[in-house]
């Protein structure tokens, strides 16, 4: 089976620093990885690449047999692959299910079918009572929530999830965690940027570790939790991580 | 050949004194993230203040700055107080709309005040500087000798002093900075009044050089906007920089291009340096940037 | 077509005032009170200003479907109005095309120059694409005024003042008035039917957030240059409009900074990104405008721009939200919750 993504050795410097550093890696249809490292690895600019948003200085990026490096952001996202913003980007204006319905746009192009696909997201991801209020009344949790519902109205093959967890309560963080756990069961496959360590290790499939641009690690959360290296780039000592 | 080495020379002259206008904006841009729309009326009125002061007292320019430069900061603190700060918490429109609009205002006001009629002062030094074959306008260099020392005086108040540093930490991460105690919407204020007198300054070295009228502030104010995203936002140096670029480009068009599509030169020019490089030619983040509230 | 992206007429479900989308009673009402002084017979003056409120009206909601909808502020418009009046005027004079015609081919010009503007600026945001727009409606009048043999340079291009209705020339100010109401509303209509569509909402994306638009599969240069683009070609209907109506064209005028900042002040103060916004802003606007200028005349040159551009500063600073928005608020307060 071909993988669903591939990132060969994808640079890209900004100026001098080299913000990731000839990262490799695969990830098949259907799994859930997991990508952690401390702040300033360079997860942000990896999921930036792979997005579109920027483009990188060396390397390729194949999405469902296409190369989509350099391609813009747009164009990736009509391919399939949708992304969070770490800092929720909201249309102010817009009610929360108009928020919505601009992704559904991507698969419905009736008003009236973007509605119905926005009311079905907003209600799969718990924001079913929200649709009417203007999307700047929100707070952080509910907007990371709203990132998630505009992400999964485009139905794409792949998902960015990029720090969704950040601000939600306990609570919270542990209906989300369960909600992302499901989505490669109907089709989603998923990659996840997460600082809530608990979390992702619970439920990803495979994980990549990155520190200083470069991938230090590769294998199953519980592999990772005694790998020496992960340990130290966190915590700068030798530590149980699981 | 001569006839080059005079054009370039006189663009480098001419060009530090439009660097000496733009500085204003420059730190206006980096500080406060905002554009003055009024910036051009704001060098006009000052020019005609200038040009009333020669005009009533018989003084020289150089001589008026004294006045003048003190004038432009207090009208510049309060265009601030009036408008800037309460525009600064709402949607950029709003700002950019009461700058607009502030723009019309004082080139209708300066129209009603000074009808449209072109102001000069007479020549303050009836002879030109001669080297070789080489003229050069007294007026000419004393503009630039004043912005050099004025640039010069800028960095080291920016590097050495409280403020300046101040103004740096609010320049980098306004957030920030008002969390390490800076005041920073004292710095905004001093920032806008601030630049308000360096186009002060700007209008006295002028006013010898250009006629006034109320709508001279539109060419100044363009001219000022390519200055400031050729040499990067915030960056006096750059401010320099982009000034004698703009100054030798327009002395040498002005001279080989046909003089009735010269000040549409100047647009296209504009035009130009905004598709090709928003980011300006030393790289710093500009046009693509800045407005941008999130 | 789904009948979502029609605004609903089902009385049923009308609302009372302007809501995004749907027609309310406020509009018809308006309409119908329009039509009522277009048919009354009133003096002639205060037909000169009717009309001119409803073209101002148009050409606001011109403005607005960049500038409001879209988020793309233009200084720069009388650009557009400029190429729709010359282009219609100068296959009229020249070429004897009828202006019934040469309206659609200036609109179509003029949607060409929206696109040019929108390409030029694809990088750049905030006050920098502002102060293009305003180089660019520079260097058309300026390129307006040297082009002598084509425009008529600072003399200026006229049309025959003898009524004409293949040259659509009037005799009488009520046509006119009937003539520049159809262009309000047909505008209007077509605002209306923006919003509630996808293609609205795409510029409500690219306005508000546009990394969050690109993510979801939006193309923003795409929409800035339709929006541009249709934007332009409205706006150039009414120079054509307007040319037909004031029978003499010159470009210091009609190519003017003042006049681009008319095109942006009356959306701004009626109510930005709305559809009866700039409706409402012109309806004030025009007819201040229009009484100033008789009780002034030209002895004071400038006072009523000096008036509107500090009442724009007020309305800007304390009601920026502008007319609309105040309506919205009264009529918030009214119903129940």
């Amino acid at each position: 089976m071909s993988a669903l993504l591939e990132v060969r050795h994808i640079s890209r410097a900004f100026r001098t620093t080299l913000a990731v550093d000839d990262v490799s890696f695969e990830v098949q249809p259907g799994e859930l990885l997991g990508l952690i490292g401390p702040n300033g690895a360079g997860k942000s600019t990896l999921f930036n690449l792979i997005a579109g948003v920027i483009a990188p200085s060396s390397g390729q990026i194949i999405f469902d047999g296409k190369p989509i490096q350099g391609w813009k952001s747009h164009d990736i996202a009509r391919v399939g692959v949708a992304r969070t913003f770490q800092i929720p980007k909201p249309y102010r204006q817009l009610s929360v299910i108009e928020n919505v319905m601009l992704s559904a746009f991507l698969r419905e192009k009736s008003v009236a079918g973007a509605r119905k696909l926005a009311e079905t997201t907003l209600a799969d991801v718990g924001l079913a009572g929200y649709g009417g209020s203007p999307a700047s009344s929100l707070t952080v949790g509910l907007l990371k929530r709203l990132e998630v519902a505009r992400a999964l109205a485009m139905r794409p093959k792949l998902v960015l999830f990029d720090e969704i967890m950040a601000g939600l309560t306990p609570t919270e963080v542990g209906a989300m965690t369960k909600f992302v756990a499901g989505l490669p069961a109907r089709g989603i496959t998923v990659i996840w940027v997460e600082h809530v360590l608990y979390a992702i290790m619970k439920t990803a499939t495979r994980m990549i570790v990155v520190n200083r641009g470069k991938k230090i690690a590769e294998g199953t959360p519980a592999e990772l939790a005694r790998h020496p290296e992960v340990v130290k780039a966190y915590l700068g000592e030798e530590m149980d991580l699981a | 050949m001569n006839t080059l080495v005079q054009l370039v020379l006189s663009g480098i002259l001419v060009g530090s004194v439009y660097a000496l206008m733009s500085i204003g904006l420059t730190l206006i841009f980096g500080v406060l993230r905002i554009v003055n729309f009024a910036h051009g009326e704001f060098l006009m009125i000052a020019m005609y203040g200038a040009w009333a002061f020669t005009h009533l007292f018989g003084l020289n320019p150089y001589i008026a700055a004294v006045a003048i430069v003190p004038a432009m900061f207090l009208f510049g603190a309060v265009v601030y107080w009036l408008i800037i700060n309460p525009a600064l918490d709402k949607p950029h429109l709003v700002v950019v709309f009461a700058t607009m609009a502030l723009s019309i205002f004082l080139q209708n006001v300066a129209l009603m005040a000074m009808t449209a009629d072109l102001r000069d002062i007479p020549p303050i030094f009836n002879h030109s500087l001669v080297v070789g074959s080489i003229h050069i306008k007294v007026e000419l260099l004393l503009g630039f000798v004043i912005t050099l020392l004025c640039t010069f005086a800028l960095q080291w108040m920016i590097r050495k002093t409280y403020l300046g540093k101040a103004i740096r930490a609010t320049v980098q991460d306004g957030e920030a900075a008002m969390l390490m105690g800076i005041p920073v919407p004292r710095i905004f204020l001093i920032t806008f009044a601030g630049g308000s007198a360096l186009v002060g300054l700007a209008a006295c070295v002028m006013v010898p050089l250009f006629s006034v009228f109320p709508s001279v502030g539109l060419n100044f104010v363009l001219i000022a906007f390519v200055i400031v995203v050729l040499g990067g936002m915030g960056s006096i140096e750059g401010a320099l920089f982009g000034g004698i670029c703009v100054g030798v480009v327009q002395s040498l068009s002005s001279y080989y291009v046909a003089p009735a599509f010269g000040q549409m030169f100047f647009f296209i020019l504009f035009l130009l340096v905004m598709i090709f490089r928003p980011n300006g030619l030393l790289g710093q983040q500009g046009a693509a940037t800045i407005g941008m509230n999130e | 077509m789904s009948t979502e992206t029609i605004p609903s007429l089902n009385p049923a479900r009308m609302a009372v005032f302007p809501t995004r989308g749907r027609i309310s009673w406020f509009e018809i009402g308006l309409l119908l009170i329009c039509l009522a002084l277009v048919m009354s017979g009133i003096a002639s003056n205060l037909q000169d200003v009717l009309l001119l409120s409803f073209l101002f009206g148009g050409l606001a909601l011109a403005w607005n479907i960049a500038g409001g909808y879209a988020g793309l502020i233009s200084f720069g418009h009388s650009a557009f109005f400029g190429v729709g009046a010359y282009t219609s005027t100068i296959l009229a004079v020249r070429y004897g095309v009828t202006p019934w015609i040469g309206i659609w081919i200036g609109a179509l010009i003029a949607a060409v120059f929206g696109a040019i503007l929108a390409l030029i600026c694809a990088r750049l945001r905030g006050p920098f694409f502002i102060l293009s727009t305003l180089a660019f409606a520079e260097v058309v009048r300026i390129g307006a005024l040297n082009w002598s043999s084509l425009t008529g340079g600072a003399e200026g291009l006229s049309i025959m003042p003898a009524p004409d209705l293949l040259g659509m020339v009037f005799a009488s100010k009520t046509t006119y008035a009937a003539l520049m109401l159809f262009y309000l509303v047909a505008v209007y209509a077509i605002t209306k039917g923006l919003e509630a569509s996808r293609f609205g909402y795409y510029l409500f994306a690219i306005r508000d957030n546009e990394d969050a638009a690109g993510a979801a599969g939006v193309d923003p240069l795409l929409g800035r240059t339709a929006a541009l683009a249709l934007s332009a070609a409205l706006t150039g209907i009414g120079g054509s409009l307007f040319a037909q109506y004031f029978l003499y064209l010159d470009p210091t005028y009609v190519i003017s900074p003042e006049l681009s900042f008319q095109f942006a002040l009356l959306p701004a103060v009626g109510g930005l990104g709305t559809a009866i916004g700039p409706v409402l802003g012109s309806f004030l606007i025009t007819p201040l405008s229009e009484l100033l200028r008789s009780y002034l005349g030209s002895s004071a040159a400038g006072l009523h721009l000096v008036i509107y551009s500090f009442g724009l500063i007020v309305v800007m600073l304390y009601f920026p939200a502008g007319l609309a928005g105040a309506l919205e608020k009264l009529t918030r307060r009214g119903r129940s919750p």
